[in-house]
């Protein structure tokens, strides 16, 4: 009884305290949401404009004139941006391309993970820092060091180099350890104990538990796959080996080598689309999987 | 930790991995080192029958470059600036989405927008908003035949419209536009990462402020900083290493010039070395281990800064 | 103990990588021995299939597929695969990475300065062994005809364009011409005539003009030139004065009194708000010229290129041009002299070690440069001017030319006015570096134009900003 008393009483010293807050309280929910919107509105604008360049006619792209909305909204633009391109095929290679190396890229990484987060073994910490500090070096430094390799390998213009030299991620790797550091490790003791191995350990417990960051992971991966341009571009010559980045990006000079800018806008808005869709409907793992990654960094 | 008995399974569990990086990261970077020390290393002339030798000529022409002085200077200046602007307008953000109930979501979800998107392209629609046209800007035969978004409304607000990015723009107004850009664009990743943070932060610290009647700012400097520590310390790290590489953000704005007119005067060093990747390997190789020497250090001492200043 | 692992590790690791290294090394590309003709000649019986980048859009790609379909009639054991590597830079990068692993195609696109830097690997084949042969072949509809080119078919080309090939310092022929443009004077017509105003044929004329459309029409901007390098050039051209030259210690000699003069005069027109650049505007100065009058900045000169002609047009009011658009050679410093820039696409073939792939490609440049139909219809599709003089009277190409007016028909006027000034065309040196002086004159023009100088200073100024691009080239060129 006494301490039902006591209960009632602090909720009523909260109360008060609350009382006092709640005009300052309504006003900053007012700022906070102003705030929140114009910040919406700047991270929005630059798809909008986008979007409307896609819309309108060269001439008036041309002239820069900065109309809000197209005073001729130019549908064919994106029948054009999709007939320029090969799309099936573009399509076709792209999924193939993202789906393979996202499959063979996740075998990797928790296999690697599991082992920097789980096993114990000499030079483990050395070898983990040194793969990290490579994620230093600007990647371009790479390239033509990694163009002499694939052509002396002679895979060019085969799906195997657009999908093997990228397989290995620190990025993704430094990811899934860090969720499976979180694990406790009791778990893995007890399996042990129970004489489970690495791999059923790895598949029933690990896995599911780190689902979000692999789903993430899948994600990057393909938006890799749907991204990429410079290396896709020095490596094929085949026109049926294209990705859809490449393909779409080729497909609109005219005869002078000028670009159809509101073609191209267009073409942009059709590649990103998929992507914005997928993150639509798996923001919540996305979002999961890039965060977890910072707790604990 | 578990001493595993098959040490050997450890390695085979990385053999992939490790395969994989030797020929395609490792390599690349031995074969860059031994590159960055063969002056005048040039691809085609040692295909056409010349010779190199060994020495640190290129990294003496990368120095004494007056260009690649003005791209390292650009580069320090765009992470000074951009990383803490992004990091507190993430933190504040963070702070208001996290204070927030109705329509939180649907904010996150438009905030993260930018990370989908690819930075060349959305460069070329940040240039048109900056964008201003005509000629003699700021001189005695000003002639303005039409500006971007950006110059409307600072003349609406009865402004002088501003050459932010055009020829005749001045090195300030290039910077601030590049400001605007990389923290539109660094913005998705830190927000969520902070956002993360501050939802597993446990409430009852909030409780006990509340109770205290502890002012918002209070609380937010002396509780929700604090908290938060290890995010914004990875926040500030990555975003540094980012900045480090700077280099498509400019290209979108400025082109494959990376400036206005031709003096490359945007230049980074990821933009250096792209510069002369074609043509003079050796440089670019010596560029780029410069490159790796600074990121190294600076991260480095955010590490150790971070360790000492973050709360766990 | 652990120390001594770790070092053994690297140790082994660093050996497996030098191991590494070598292996490659000694795997570095080499390229193809020089071309030496065969004893026989081409041998039509084999199979060979011949690799083409170019930058052609998906008209152009129909014009060629079809020629390539008549080039087979000929030489059916010829295989052509062609690429659309997107923009000349594109095929430029792609080819020179290409080279360092001996991946070149046999046939590409190619700007003068390309084939400088594909032959720092000296990976180009020259073109007078092929050009001089007079071995003959024996095509599949019997008809029999040398490998190389007829005095008739050398006498054909367009004498600047032909000449553009052996450019390179060595005397040697690097590249054929396959379709080309140049720079012409775009005006409003309507208005010229409406005021009386005489198309300008010399600078001083153009400054006149300049001065006289202001009064009439003070806000606007009278003339936009396109490309700042290719004024830079043509007026050294016109006045006679050093720009580049492909031989010696120093390359760049534009770093005179004669051309900092011309620079400062421009400089001071720019001032006077009589003309912009395309870098200075953002755009295309095209999108001045056919801006409506009335709006602030528009432009009634344009000087571009000859294949932008259709973006010198402006667009229909009502059904209708609002003005008609004239064509006309550029100013020149001695219009009894006329000097006129070329530029567009030429051909050049890659050194092979199977010199029937050689000839089979020569075969095919050859074809494509020499074959009138081929050139008239490339020319119809493309708005540029064909290389070959006897296209003029084809039927079909010289019915095509009579239609040429300033309104729906203006690519064919600006082909017209390009073929008009065949005596005209000249050409600069090619030679590493040569692009580095193209960009840093450009550029040069544009920063001297903007910048803000008292006007004690300008000399000063000007004279640094040569000073700068002369090093900044040396810089590019590994100096």
């Amino acid at each position: 009884m006494a301490d039902n008393m006591n209960v009632t009483l602090q909720e009523k010293d909260m109360k008060k305290v609350g009382a006092t807050q709640k005009v300052t309280g309504v006003f900053a929910k007012i700022l906070c949401y102003t705030f929140l919107f114009l910040i919406a509105i700047i991270v929005l604008f630059p798809f909008y404009w986008m979007i409307i360049s896609s819309l309108k006619t060269l001439a008036e792209y041309k002239l820069s004139v900065p109309t809000l909305f197209p005073k001729e909204i130019i549908w064919h633009n994106y029948v054009e941006a999709f007939e320029a391109a090969n799309l099936g095929t573009l399509f076709k290679n792209t999924v193939i391309v993202g789906v393979v190396s996202t499959i063979l890229s996740l075998v990797i990484t928790v296999l690697s993970a599991f082992a920097f987060a789980r096993l114990e073994f000499k030079g483990k910490n050395t070898l983990f820092a040194a793969l990290l500090a490579t994620m230093m070096i600007p990647g371009e430094l790479f390239t033509i060091t990694n163009y002499q390799t694939v052509s002396a390998l002679d895979w060019k213009d085969t799906y195997t180099v657009l999908i093997v030299p990228f397989l290995v991620s620190i990025f993704y790797i430094y990811l899934l350890r860090q969720n499976f550091m979180q694990i406790p490790n009791e778990l893995y003791l007890a399996a042990k104990v129970d004489g489970t191995s690495d791999l059923k350990y790895l598949w029933k417990v690990m896995i599911p538990l780190a689902l979000p960051t692999l789903i993430s992971i899948t994600i990057l991966k393909m938006m890799g796959a749907w991204n990429s341009y410079m290396w896709p571009k020095l490596v094929t010559n085949d026109t049926n080996m294209e990705l859809i980045t490449n393909g779409l990006r080729n497909a609109y000079s005219d005869a002078s080598g000028d670009t159809n800018f509101p073609v191209q806008m267009a073409a942009v808005a059709i590649v990103s689309a998929p992507l914005f869709l997928v993150f639509l409907f798996l923001r919540k793992y996305i979002m999961k999987g890039v965060s977890r990654s910072g707790i604990k960094g | 930790m578990v001493e595993s008995k098959h040490k050997w399974k450890a390695w085979l569990y990385l053999a992939p991995a490790i395969v994989l990086l030797l020929i395609f990261t490792v390599w690349p970077i031995f074969n860059t080192v031994h590159v960055a020390f063969q002056e005048g290393y040039n691809e085609l002339s040692l295909i056409g029958g010349e010779s190199t030798k060994y020495g640190f000529g290129n990294f003496v022409d990368v120095v004494k470059y007056p260009g690649f002085v003005t791209a390292l200077k650009n580069t320090l200046l765009l992470c000074v600036l951009t990383v803490p602007i992004s990091t507190i307008l993430a933190l504040v953000i963070a702070v208001c989405l996290n204070s927030i109930k109705p329509l939180s979501r649907f904010l996150q979800t438009i905030y993260f927008l930018p990370y989908v998107t690819n930075s060349i392209a959305i460069g070329m629609v940040f240039a048109a908003m900056f964008n201003i046209v005509g000629s003699n800007i700021g001189g005695e035969a000003e002639l303005i035949t039409t500006s971007g978004i950006i110059n409307n409304v600072i003349e609406f607000f009865g402004g002088e419209p501003v050459n932010w990015i055009n020829s005749g723009s001045s090195y300030w107004a290039n910077i601030t536009v590049m400001v605007v850009y990389i923290v539109w664009n660094a913005l998705p990743f830190k927000i969520l990462i902070l956002l993360g943070g501050l939802q597993s932060v446990n409430k009852q610290y909030y409780d006990a402020a509340k109770v205290d009647g502890t002012s918002r700012f209070r609380v937010f400097t002396k509780i929700t900083v604090p908290l938060l520590s290890p995010m914004l310390a990875y926040v500030v790290i990555t975003g540094f290493i980012g900045g480090f590489k700077e280099y498509s953000s400019i290209v979108g704005i400025f082109g494959d010039d990376m400036g206005h007119s031709g003096n490359r005067e945007m230049d980074t060093m990821v933009g250096y070395i792209q510069d002369n990747i074609d043509r003079w390997q050796g440089r670019a190789s010596a560029a780029a281990l410069i490159l790796f020497g600074i990121i190294f250090i600076v991260t480095m001492i955010n590490l150790y800064v971070s360790k000492k200043k973050t709360h766990y | 103990m652990k120390f001594r692992k770790i070092l053994v590790s690297v140790l082994l690791a660093v050996a497996m990588l030098t191991s590494m290294l070598s292996l490659f090394s000694c795997n570095k590309a080499k390229v193809a021995p020089e071309f030496v003709m065969p004893e026989n000649g081409f041998d039509t019986s084999k199979k060979v299939t011949i690799t083409f980048y170019h930058t052609m859009g998906a008209a152009l790609r129909e014009v060629l597929d079809a020629y390539i379909i008549e080039f087979n009639k000929l030489y059916p054991n010829i295989k052509i695969e062609h690429k659309q590597v997107g923009s000349y830079d594109d095929v430029r990068k792609t080819i020179s990475t290409e080279i360092t692993v001996g991946d070149q195609p046999n046939i590409a696109y190619c700007y003068p300065d390309h084939v400088a830097l594909y032959n720092m690997a000296k990976a180009v084949q020259t073109l007078d062994v092929l050009i001089d042969s007079d071995k003959t072949v024996t095509d599949a509809l019997g008809n029999e005809t040398i490998i190389g080119l007829t005095q008739e078919q050398k006498d054909d080309f367009i004498q600047g364009y032909y000449e553009e090939g052996r450019e390179f310092g060595d005397g040697k022929m690097y590249t054929l011409p396959l379709s080309k443009s140049t720079e012409v004077l775009y005006y409003n017509k309507t208005f010229f005539d409406e005021h009386g105003i005489q198309v300008p044929k010399t600078w001083d004329e153009l400054e006149a003009v300049c001065q006289r459309i202001k009064e009439i029409d003070p806000d606007s901007i009278p003339l936009g030139y396109d490309s700042e390098a290719n004024w830079f050039i043509t007026m050294c051209e016109q006045l006679g004065s050093d720009y580049t030259t492909a031989n010696g210690d120093n390359n760049f000699t534009f770093n005179n009194e004669t051309n900092r003069s011309f620079v400062k005069r421009f400089r001071e027109w720019y001032k006077k708000g009589y003309v912009t650049t395309q870098e200075i505007h953002g755009a295309y100065t095209s999108s001045l010229f056919t801006m409506a009058e009335s709006e602030v900045g528009n432009s009634y000169m344009s000087i571009g290129s000859s294949a932008g002609a259709s973006h010198q047009r402006p667009k229909k009011v009502n059904g209708a041009y609002p003005f008609e658009v004239g064509i006309a050679t550029v100013p020149q410093v001695d219009a009894n002299n006329p000097k006129v820039i070329s530029q567009g696409p030429s051909l050049c073939i890659f050194k092979k070690s199977d010199p029937q792939e050689v000839l089979a490609s020569w075969l095919f440049i050859k074809y494509l440069t020499t074959k009138v139909e081929f050139q008239a219809q490339f020319s119809m599709a493309s708005g540029y001017i064909p290389v070959i003089k006897s296209v003029k009277d084809n039927p079909i190409y010289a019915e095509y030319l009579n239609k040429a007016d300033g309104g729906d028909f203006i690519t064919t006027l600006s082909v017209k006015v390009g073929l008009e000034q065949e005596n005209a065309y000249y050409t600069s040196p090619a030679f590493n570096g040569s692009s580095v002086a193209r960009d840093q004159v450009g550029f040069l023009i544009q920063r001297c134009f903007v910048a803000s100088w008292k006007d004690s200073e300008v000399d000063a100024k000007i004279k640094a900003e040569f000073d700068k691009a002369v090093k900044e080239c040396n810089y590019q060129i590994g100096k």
